[in-house]
């Protein structure tokens, strides 16, 4: 196998990787506490846009990046207070939020920036590629590393960070026993309510982390729903990695490489049928790794 | 007196569940608070440990008042409470669970060594074994309950409540458990034990507090007693029996013979043997959590028996579905209403519809005739006198009395001629329980066979033909109407045993 | 008299949350319009013209309406029995493309190959449907995410199948779409001025025979159930499998026929994503939510929705406010009806809980 190719096809899972294991991390932190909360794709696609809009008129693309991650949280708070505080029905917050970001995008892509369908500019500033020195230099790593961003690299370290969070403070204990039992956890005067809130703010900060990522890591332009349903392949991804962070590390990647070989396989198979993968592997890993913990319907 | 309870009152809408009752506990004794179902006991002690707050009363301990408005305040006052429903996780081991809330730590992060290690000495301190690394799914029963234990004796309880402790014990885990029981209180703590098995209140507790719907009933010093005489407290009198006419039971509706039911590898229903005839009534005696809701289960489809035979109407319905059972003969007024017995959206006419809907009389070919079932949902109403303002109005908003009572209409009128009839009055005002009772009278005098399950005895008793008593998954004694009384059945019930039997 | 005015009572109730939630949908479209240094009355009153009271417009918001109302009542289908099926789309997509592809290729003659076409174009949309229920069944995988996943499988496969084997090399070969069906097949249109055709008639037997199927059927009345208490419905002896996989079959089935229409009746053609770009089954859903799952609701707010996209459209040359300011209203409407329904249920939790306590106490 042509080493080269192998590095490319690495390359390339890693970064279709990112927001799909940022918004995992999003989605596990919600399960983890017992939420379920289907606005990811919303999340993800509010910080892409916000971002891309507030690189055009700052030129300050780390503003936009800390911008999408608000823009995410908001968005989210709708969930936290209507889903969790409120107890409405799950998934018909989720959906509508969903549904009105989509259109609050569209609408917002004309008022704000003029065009429709896709907004690029060269006024819009990318997200810088890291290039390590040394390394970079490095055969095959070198090219594995390639066209990385801070936050691909920020992606994994927060993934670790959660993990530490979650299973090693006694503060993160608390908070997955707010998941494991809530009851029990109330018996001992945990406030499960605010904890399910914040972890919801949360997933939306992620989410939007992992829209911007999306909008300025790779390319640097905003399209008409470009998250492309990535916030429920994410869900897909913690409830395959058992919504621990490590494990969802590994299970993105999947997704990731699966969305990388659709690309390689361009040339040989039709790009519309290549372009089913990621989606069809969902299907498989969701049916193979029939988790319980993820509700039924 | 170290603790005194006294005048506490609490009511949950029309019912008290606790009427001006007083008592005191003395330091290092072991208490029982002993009662049926309803009578209490669980609610007043929930007020002590801060999840209730009474509606009238005080708290005195040591002579002075307390105020105990949450849990966190309990345990400051070293009060804690090992609940029927053990307040665990499954996922974290032993160590975690008993430290949870008040754990080891070192500038943030949870130290699990040094937890260990206090779970171990605790564990040793009191005798309590336990097996810190283990998960708590992988625990047993008795494990799990002196996990719960420990936790409450990591918060340094002096005073300890059990509620219902041996419920979900078996026999050598029950042994260890009065053994634990008293080790604790030789160590210096005071313990509160709920509880209706008599037998382990004459083995275990220095004194009894007798309750009765809802009210304090009296107590004895347990040197001084004996298990007829609680028992006899905690029933009370015989109650006027209904004057229905004897009747000549005819064939069999309903056998059970041999019937295991086993849930995640425990026993519940340990080799219960039955049967129903035409025309007659027959009453389940006893405290509910003794595998009467499996049994009820069992027979009609909604759970598969591990062992036995059920035949209904001469059918073998051990495996069959809960359309096959209905058809066959079998209707049904669960014990819970709102989880089974109606959806609180649907309305009326869909909740009166349920379990006919595929009847001839009210579809054909898959089209419902709406004409028929309007007039049959009114004719329910009105037969049984069902308050509501609007034929469209959904189930949730008649009131439970009402709601049981269209229930009750629902399954009555099936004309099956067998019925299962499980807490049938549960949460029912006088009238409506007069009323749902001429019911099943009727009905059985119309030869049909009726399986009345209910923790109230008195109920048990007035309407029965034949009272069959269980406890613990089995049956304990088997009598004609005029051979048993609230005694006789009360002391079964609570894990008495029959000489004669 | 009585029962007339407890009609009206009922139905008040029932429709005043959705006319609630429109209002505060329409003010915040008219932030936006205000944002966009327009009056909001002016704009407003051009939309409203340009699509209900003029009859060309009215003509193009009916049409337009035609595949987001059978889209609408697929969804609720599946929803008010507990199923969240968010795959409508993708089971329009197989079906239409399904049916359009034996119009085009089956040689027999219209009025067999019609009624044909849609058959099996229900087929198609049912079984990819029912796919998801028998997933679920086997391994429990959530019908949420597959649905939803299948939806961009469908329109891949789709444009793939459209971009090759089944395209049209006819004329320039640029457009990705399939032959133009048999003349024979098509809708019956009512008018050469406007669109209007036989679909919206479709429409309304679909939403006909669906309020029929809920209130009269059996199946209708089991399927309710199950949503509304599992427990119930299982303690009554209904077979919840058998209810999950005909209930999502019907919805395929269904979301075919909108599907069906758009073609049959209006293009004539499957064109490369024809569908995702319209976002009929996305409209369809918003409009069950809005009505709350009521089939005649959902033909009314479908209509309601239609316009106010047809109305954005042909403002749009008239003023800078672009057509995707209906997107945002109906979006806002949705999310208002939703919260509003948190808090109904709120108060319904509280009642069944007051309720719980007025009962005995166990211990």
């Amino acid at each position: 196998m042509n080493t080269n190719l192998l590095a490319v096809i690495i390359n390339s899972t890693i970064r279709s990787t990112t927001p799909v294991l940022l918004a995992a991390l999003g989605s596990a932190i919600c399960s983890q506490v017992g939420v379920f909360n289907i606005a990811l794709e919303g999340q993800i696609l509010i910080g892409s846009f916000v971002g891309i809009v507030v690189n055009y008129y700052t030129g300050n693309v780390y503003v936009a990046v800390l911008c999408s991650v608000l823009a995410g949280a908001a968005i989210s708070s709708l969930v936290s207070i209507l889903q969790v505080k409120y107890r409405a029905a799950d998934m018909v917050i989720g959906t509508s939020v969903n549904l009105l970001v989509s259109g609050l995008t569209s609408v917002l892509l004309y008022t704000i920036l003029g065009v429709k369908g896709s907004f690029s500019n060269p006024a819009l500033k990318p997200l810088p590629k890291i290039a390590i020195p040394v390394v970079k230099d490095i055969f095959f790593v070198g090219r594995v590393l390639e066209h990385l961003t801070f936050i691909d690299y920020l992606s994994y370290i927060l993934a670790a960070a959660m993990f530490v969070y979650l299973y090693r403070t006694v503060q993160g204990f608390h908070v997955q026993s707010v998941g494991k039992n809530k009851e029990a956890a109330g018996s001992m005067g945990i406030k499960g309510l605010k904890i399910q809130m914040i972890a919801v703010l949360v997933s939306g900060a992620l989410c939007g982390l992992g829209g911007a990522v999306l909008s300025m890591g790779q390319v640097t332009l905003f399209s008409e729903n470009m998250s492309s349903g990535r916030g429920y392949i994410a869900m897909a991804a913690a409830s395959m990695g058992q919504n621990q962070p490590i494990l969802i590390i590994v299970s993105s990647l999947f997704f990731g490489f699966c969305q990388a070989i659709g690309v390689s396989l361009q040339n040989v198979i039709p790009s519309q049928l290549t372009l089913t993968i990621p989606y069809i592997a969902t299907i498989i890993a969701l049916s193979a790794f029939g988790n319980k913990k993820l509700k039924k319907k | 007196m170290f603790l005194e309870l006294k005048n506490i009152t609490k009511t949950f809408g029309p019912t008290i569940a606790n009427d001006n009752v007083s008592f005191g506990l003395n330091k290092g004794e072991i208490l029982a608070v002993i009662g049926e179902n309803g009578a209490g006991k669980t609610t007043i002690m929930k007020i002590l440990y801060g999840l209730n707050q009474a509606d009238a009363g005080e708290i005195f301990m040591n002579g002075e008042k307390i105020n105990i408005q949450s849990v966190q305040d309990a345990i400051a006052h070293g009060i804690g409470m090992v609940q029927q429903h053990f307040m665990l996780f499954n996922d974290y081991t032993v160590t975690e669970n008993i430290v949870y809330g008040k754990e080891p730590a070192k500038s943030g992060f949870f130290d699990r060594k040094k937890a260990r290690g206090i779970v171990q000495n605790l564990s040793s301190e009191y005798g309590l074994h336990i097996d810190p690394d283990l998960q708590v799914e992988e625990c047993s029963v008795g494990m799990r309950q002196r996990i719960e234990i420990l936790k409450v004796l990591y918060q340094d309880a002096d005073i300890i409540i059990f509620d219902e402790p041996t419920a979900v014990l078996v026999p050598q885990e029950i042994d260890e458990l009065l053994k634990t029981l008293k080790h604790l209180a030789s160590l210096g703590k005071t313990i509160i034990i709920i509880t209706h098995k008599l037998q382990e209140v004459m083995d275990v507790a220095d004194r009894a507090v007798v309750m009765r719907k809802g009210q304090y009933v009296g107590e004895r010093k347990i040197c001084e007693t004996d298990i007829k005489e609680l028992s006899c407290l905690m029933v009370g009198k015989g109650i006027a029996a209904r004057k229905i006419p004897k009747k000549t039971p005819g064939d069999k509706v309903l056998e059970v013979q041999d019937l295991y039911y086993e849930s995640e590898g425990v026993p519940i229903i340990k080799g219960l043997s039955l049967h129903i005839q035409e025309g007659e009534i027959v009453g389940l005696a006893g405290v509910s959590g003794n595998g009467q809701t499996e049994l009820i289960q069992c027979l009609t489809g909604l759970l598969h028996a591990s062992k036995g035979k059920i035949e209904l109407n001469g059918q073998d319905i051990s495996q069959k579905g809960v359309r096959e059972i209905r058809d066959t003969g079998c209707a049904h007024i669960p014990e819970d209403r709102y989880d089974f017995g109606c959806a609180v959206n649907a309305d009326l006419e869909e909740t009166a519809l349920m379990g006919y809907e595929h009847q001839p009389v009210f579809s054909a070919h898959g089209i419902m005739n709406k004409r028929h079932s309007r007039e049959f949902t009114m004719e329910l109403l009105k037969k049984y006198s069902v308050k509501y303002s609007d034929i469209r109005d959904r189930a949730g908003a008649l009131s439970g009395g009402n709601i049981q009572k269209l229930i009750v209409a629902r399954e009555v009128e099936h004309q099956s001629k067998f019925l299962i009839a499980a807490e049938p009055t549960r949460g029912v005002d006088i009238g409506a329980q007069e009323f749902i009772h001429d019911q099943l009278v009727k009905k059985r005098n119309s030869g049909d066979g009726i399986l009345l399950v209910s923790s109230e005895l008195s109920e048990v008793l007035s309407l029965s033909d034949r009272v069959y008593v269980i406890y613990d998954g089995q049956i304990r004694g088997e009598f004609d109407r005029d051979q048993v009384d609230a005694e006789k059945a009360g002391y079964l019930m609570m894990g008495g045993h029959d000489e004669q039997v | 008299m009585n029962k007339f005015k407890s009609y009206i009572k009922q139905f008040a109730k029932i429709m005043i949350q959705p006319v609630v939630a429109t209002l505060l949908g329409l003010l915040v479209g008219a932030v936006f319009i205000l944002l966009s240094k327009e009056n909001p009355i002016v704009i407003y009153r051009n939309m409203f013209e340009k699509s209900f009271f003029d009859p060309y417009y009215l003509t193009q918001t009916l049409t337009r309406a035609t595949p987001i109302i059978i889209c609408g009542i697929a969804t609720a289908a599946a929803w008010r029995a507990g199923y969240i099926n968010i795959g409508v789309e993708g089971q329009m997509i197989t079906g239409a493309f399904a049916a359009t592809i034996v119009a085009i290729y089956v040689p027999l003659p219209g009025f067999l190959l019609l009624p044909l076409s849609i058959v099996i174009g229900m087929i198609a949309g049912g079984l990819y449907a029912s796919l998801v229920a028998v997933l679920n069944m086997k391994f429990n995988s959530s019908i949420v995410i597959c649905t939803l996943m299948l939806n961009y499988v469908a329109n891949y496969i789709a444009s793939y199948l459209v971009s090759y084997p089944f395209k049209d090399h006819s004329g320039d070969g640029l457009s990705l779409m399939t032959k133009t069906i048999p003349k024979s097949t098509r809708f019956l249109q009512f008018s050469s001025s406007n669109t209007l055709n036989f679909g919206i008639i479709l429409a309304v037997i679909v939403t006909i025979l669906f309020y029929f199927m809920e209130r009269k059927t059996v199946f209708g009345y089991e399927s309710k159930m199950t949503g509304l208490n599992p427990g119930f419905a299982r303690y009554g002896g209904v077979f919840e499998r058998k209810v999950m996989l005909k209930t999502m079959a019907l919805s395929g089935a269904i979301a075919a026929v909108a599907g069906i229409c758009e073609i049959f009746g209006t293009k004539y053609r499957y064109t490369d994503n024809m569908f995702t770009s319209t976002s009929y089954a996305w409209t369809g859903l918003m409009a069950a939510l809005i009505a709350n799952l009521h089939p005649i609701g959902i033909l009314a707010v479908s209509i309601f929705l239609s316009g106010l996209q047809v109305g954005g459209q042909a403002i749009q040359r008239s003023s800078s406010i672009p057509l995707q300011m209906s997107t945002v209203i109906q979006s806002s409407i949705t999310l208002f009806v939703s919260a509003k329904l948190g808090m109904d249920f709120l108060k319904r939790r509280k009642l069944k809980k007051r309720q719980e306590n007025g009962g005995v106490e166990t211990s």
